[in-house]
Order: structure tokens, then sequence, then C-alpha cells
């Protein structure tokens, strides 16, 4: 244990040393974290808060359906409706090469007519079952059908995004079956007050009677919204943390070159009290950089105009999950370090080998959107296991029992990475046999 | 001097991967207690490769090592108590300071507290170094960075010293320090095998010297009766020369 203190000291001051290298370590990934969620918060934004997305909205129908439409697509809130271009209306030709020149993403055009159109549908088949029902036998209408097809031109720029496209559709679809419900309902209600002038309607007008309410099964946690921040933060904090990767593998190799490791290798200590000296001072670097980034969360997103961090209650499971995320970070980079042959190999693999992990981890695109081969990949990627273990703790309200598969799979892959840098040094001394 | 054999080297052999030529071809020699032992030999002799395996840092492809009545194959860690290592390079931590580089190998050496703080001050003296102490390896001549790296190897006092070329590109004053420590050394007790390139410096410092090239034992002896013995050679240089050749090597 004396020699671990003696080597731990010894990591340290190196590393207190390289000041510019420290604050790198803790500035960049806190820089990361504000810049990356600014940036996604935009994004999150046009698509669930602000009227971002603009529309040309062409009204040629001006009555009940392409009136409540227009009105429904601005309360949705997603999209900004364009009907002027530099005060002139908008023309079906303006339109429609607007949307071709990639001016605008989306261009609706309702027909003229089009509410007529749909109420004399409605009209017939009212007439239809209100014939058939006071009337039965009577074939005053048999025969008569009604094929006009109703048909809302929506343009689409091949660029917009799937998320834009599928969200204007159901938006679309939704009020215009709304509209078409409501049509059936008004045009029943004036047949039935036709028939009998005294009858009063016990609802005057039709309410939906599906609602959906949002309900989170952690129960604790319903009121944490999947913001931005909830995302990023965790993402960026493990994404800096297996980036520790960089300096490490420096560390070790800067060590073998600079001929200190050969003459520790002629001194009665093992490489386990070498390798566990490093971790234990890169781990007080990523514990540092986790506190660092949700201090950020917390404090620095929302003077951003970002939701602040929640990170829940149960922070012996944040602790936990912190350190174990660390030691398989520090086991990978003490693996990679150890192996690679010059600081280019180590620095370029290194590097690379974490954002792959780190896209392969869900860390920027949720597993959940990934084909099925690659949800299977993710499960592999240790970056995923830390990434699903906060996101349990912080977004879930995971109790310690939920994350220990997380916490169990980040210490094995830890303890195996070591076996291996462990047995890779011993078996191939640094100096060429 | 004693004349107790502290290791005994037997048809010791090593191949490089990816080689087919022998780095050492069975060597054999033994080196004597108390005695400051000479490996010389032109760049790619073996002389680095032999040092190597003495220390235990890689195995040799054939023959053994008996060091102090210890097979060096089953006693690696038991050795590394007896001996100590100074590389060719400079192996310290450029930013710790010199003192903080010695009380780190001072502590993996297992030393600590009153009895490291007075070895560390008393070679510190003894070099020239008390002053610099506290500044950081980088900022260190060459000089003084080969002293420092001289100083990490002896703190634990081992009783067999290896150095390899301890000398290269310093200046003579620290290279008389450096050669009358060793002779101090070597009078308390201690075993030095000692490469280099310098004739004439092993011939003043080696109580005896074996050439090698090639990985081939080619003479072996006192330096002066080697000398005496070859009167057609004025010097070590001369006969070095002769035996290994004019031709540049790699």
């Amino acid at each position: 244990m004396f020699k671990f203190f003696a080597a731990f000291r010894k990591e340290w001051l190196i590393l207190e040393r390289d000041f510019a290298g420290l604050m790198l370590l803790f500035l960049m990934p806190m820089v990361m974290v504000i810049i990356l969620s600014m940036v996604q918060e935009m994004g999150w934004s046009t698509m669930a808060k602000e009227p971002q997305m603009p529309v040309l909205f062409l009204n040629n129908d001006k009555d009940s359906l392409g009136n409540m439409m227009e009105r429904g697509l601005v309360e949705a809130k997603i999209f900004a409706l364009v009907q002027t271009i530099d005060s002139v209306p908008l023309s079906q030709e303006l339109l429609r090469k607007l949307v071709r020149d990639g001016e605008y993403q989306i261009g609706i055009i309702i027909p003229e007519n089009t509410s007529r159109r749909i109420r004399a549908k409605i009209q017939l088949l009212v007439n239809k079952t209100m014939t058939s029902l006071m009337m039965p036998g009577n074939k005053l209408f048999e025969g008569i059908t009604n094929t006009d097809s109703v048909e809302i031109m929506v343009y689409f720029d091949p660029a917009v995004k799937k998320t834009f496209h599928n969200a204007f559709i159901s938006a679309a679809r939704e009020f215009s079956s709304k509209i078409e419900s409501r049509m059936i309902f008004e045009t029943f209600q004036e047949e039935l007050r036709k028939m009998f002038p005294n009858f009063t309607m016990p609802v005057t007008e039709y309410q939906q009677s599906v609602q959906y309410s949002e309900i989170y099964p952690s129960g604790e946690v319903e009121e944490i919204l999947p913001s931005t921040t909830q995302h990023n933060v965790p993402s960026w904090a493990i994404f800096a943390m297996f980036f520790i990767i960089v300096p490490l593998t420096s560390s070790i190799i800067k060590e073998r070159e600079e001929g200190s490791l050969i003459r520790l290798m002629t001194i009665p200590v093992s490489y386990m009290t070498i390798f566990m000296a490093k971790v234990g001072v890169y781990l007080v670097v990523c514990i540092i950089q986790f506190i660092l980034m949700v201090l950020a969360g917390i404090y620095l997103l929302p003077l951003f105009n970002m939701p602040p961090l929640d990170t829940g209650s149960n922070y012996l499971g944040i602790a936990l999950m912190t350190v174990s995320a660390s030691l398989a970070a520090l086991g990978y980079g003490i693996m990679v370090g150890t192996i690679a042959k010059t600081h280019q190999q180590a620095a370029a693999f290194g590097a690379v080998s974490i954002v792959v992990l780190a896209a392969l981890g869900g860390l920027w695109v949720p597993v959940y959107l990934m084909g099925n081969l690659m949800r299977h990949v993710a499960t592999f990627s240790p970056l995923n296991w830390a990434h699903e273990g906060f996101i349990d703790l912080f977004l879930r309200g995971s109790t310690l029992q939920g994350i220990l598969p997380e916490i169990g799979k980040l210490t094995i892959f830890f303890v195996i990475t070591i076996i291996i840098a462990i047995v890779y040094r011993t078996l191939k001394p640094p100096i060429s046999t | 001097m004693s004349e107790q054999v502290i290791i005994k080297i037997s048809n010791l052999t090593k191949y490089y991967k990816r080689s087919d030529e022998p780095a050492i071809d069975h060597l054999s020699l033994d080196i004597q207690q108390n005695e400051i032992f000479g490996l010389l030999g032109p760049n790619g002799a073996g002389k680095t490769t032999t040092i190597s395996i003495l220390c235990g840092l890689f195995p040799p492809s054939e023959g053994d090592v008996i060091i102090d009545g210890l097979d060096l194959h089953s006693n690696r860690e038991k050795i590394k108590h007896l001996i100590g290592i100074v590389p060719q390079e400079v192996a310290l931590y450029p930013t710790l300071t010199g003192l903080e580089n010695l009380q780190f190998f001072g502590n993996m050496y297992g030393l600590r507290g009153k009895e490291l703080k007075d070895r560390i001050n008393e070679y510190l003296v003894r070099f020239g170094l008390e002053k610099f102490a506290r500044k950081k390896v980088i900022s260190y001549s060459g000089g003084m960075k080969r002293r420092v790296n001289l100083i990490a190897g002896l703190l634990h006092k081992p009783k067999i010293l290896f150095l390899d070329e301890p000398t290269v590109g310093i200046d003579v004053q620290s290279r008389n320090v450096i050669l009358e420590f060793l002779h101090d050394l070597r009078d308390k007790g201690t075993t030095i095998i000692y490469t280099s390139h310098y004739m004439e410096e092993a011939e003043k410092l080696c109580s005896r010297v074996v050439i090698v090239d090639q990985g081939k034992l080619i003479a072996i002896g006192n330096p002066k009766l080697l000398v005496a013995e070859n009167p057609e050679f004025k010097s070590l240089e001369t006969m070095f020369l002769h035996l290994t050749g004019t031709g540049l090597r790699d």
C-alpha cells in the first residue's frame, strides 16, 4: 500500500504540473456540454416548443376546413404558417416553386370549396341514414353516390427532416378528421332539428372522448421532462470520462519512452501497483470532471435559457455509477496505452474508438432509433452501459438495484482490461525482444 | 578483493524476434564480487542486451545466469532487491524535481522516512546537487541529469550495480565525479558492471573487461594486462579496434 501511495503521489504531481492539460480536462467537457446542449436545444425547441418550422399555407377554401386547419396548425406550436411572401399573397404556382427551390420545406394547399364538397358528401350520407331510419323501405336515395374526392395537396422538400414530415402529416390528418367528425355531428343535429323543431340537443358541441394523460411509470420523477439537458449532461459526461484515454495513454507511453518504466521493471514493484496508482489519480480527475458537468447542468445551462439538470435523489446510485463508469474508462485507457507502441497510435486509436463506442452506445443518437442490428451492437459498448445507468437514475428514477447490472458490467470491463494490460506488459517488456 | 563469483553467465544466447542473427551468442563468463567489470563492444555488440537479461527485463533464448547464488530464471523478484540499474537513457520524470524523483524511486525500493531522507541528502551532497534538488529535472544540464539518474539506481545500496554508458554526453567534471564515486562504491563492497564506448575510461576504471562483438566474447581480462600481454597494441583502444575492426557499425 505504501508503494501505491508513493506512485499515486508521483502521478498526481506530474498531472498537477501540467496545468494547461488539467484545465483542458476539466473545462473542455463543460464547454462541450454547454455548446452541444445549446445546439440541440434549438433543434429540440423547433420540435417541441417554438413555432419555428415555416410552412407555406394557401387556404383557397376559406371555409370550415381551411380555417380550422389554419387555427389547428398554429395552435400546434410546431409550425409557423406563411401566407404571404413580401406582402404578396401566396399562389399555387409560387408555393410549388418555393418548395421546389428548397426555400421552404413544406407547403399545403387547401383547394377551393373543400369544405363545401365535404359537407355535400356528409349531407348525402346523413340523408341516406336518416331516411333508412325514419322511412324504412324508401328508395329515394338509392343509387345516388358522391364519388367526389377531396384532395389536400401537401408539398415537401425532399430534404425535409423525417420528423417534421411525419409531425406535419399526422397533425394535418388529425385536424381534417376532427373537422369531418364535427361536420357529421352538426349535419345530424341540423337534420334532427328540422324533424323535431322542439327537440333540444343534450350537447351542442362535439367533444373528443379520448384524452391522453402523460404518465411516467417511475412515479417519483413524473415531473422530470426529457429535456436536452437531461439527455446531454450524462451523455457528454460519459464521453469526457472515456476521453480521458488521451492523457492517460500519453502518460503511460511517456513513462515508457523516457525509460522510467524500464527502471521500474528492475525494482521490486508490481505492474498492478503502477497501473492502480494511475487509475487512482485519473479516477479523481474523472469524478471532478463529472461533478463539474453536473454543476454546469444545474447552474450554467439555465443561464443559457435551457432547463436545469435534475439528478433525482439517488445520490449513492449516482456516486457508484460515476465510479464504475470512470473505472471502465480508465481500464480501457490503461489497456490501450499499454498495447499502443507510439503516442500517435494511442491518440488516434483511442480517440476514434471512443467516438465509435459513443456513437454505438447511443450517446448521440438514442439506441431506440437504431435498427435491430445496431441496437444489438449497442449493448456491447461500455459507454452504452454507463449511459443507460445514468438515464435510469436521472430520468427513470431508478433504485440502486435497478442500476446494478450496469455497475456490474462496467466493473467487470475494468477488471478485464486491467488484466489484459498486466498480462500484455508481463509477456511483452517495454523494450524490443 | 574477494574472488567469489557473484554473477555466473553460462552459454547465454539471445535471438530477437524476426532476426536470424543472435544478439548474444553463447556467452559465458564469471563476474567476481567487488570488481568493476567493463562490458565493452561496438554498437550492436550485445552489451545492452546482456545487461537487460541480467536485470531480468527479458529472458534469454538459451543459457543460464546465476546471481549471488540465485538462478535468475526462478528468482527474478529476489534478485531485484540485489541489483540497481542506471539505464543508458535518463530514466527520470522531467516535470518532477530531482528530490521528488529520488523520493519516488526510493519509495519503490521500500525506503521511507529518515533513512531515505539521509541517503538522498548524502548522495545529493556527494554529487553537488543539493542546491538543485528542488528544481525540476527538465531544467537540469545533461551532467546533472546523469548524476540524478545514477543516484536513483543507488538509493537502496544494491549489491550489484549495472551501469549502461553512465558517462555518455557529459562534461569532464561530471564524468570525473561519477568515476571517483564508482571507485568508492567498489571499495565499499558493491560489484559494478559497466558498459562504455570510452576505452580510456574503462582502462582506468575497470579491474576486468570483456570485449564482445556480434554477441561473442572476443577478449577478457584486466585491461592493463591485456595490453601488456599484446605489446603490438599501445592501448586498450587500439586493441579494441584491432579485435572489432575499423568498419562503421549501425
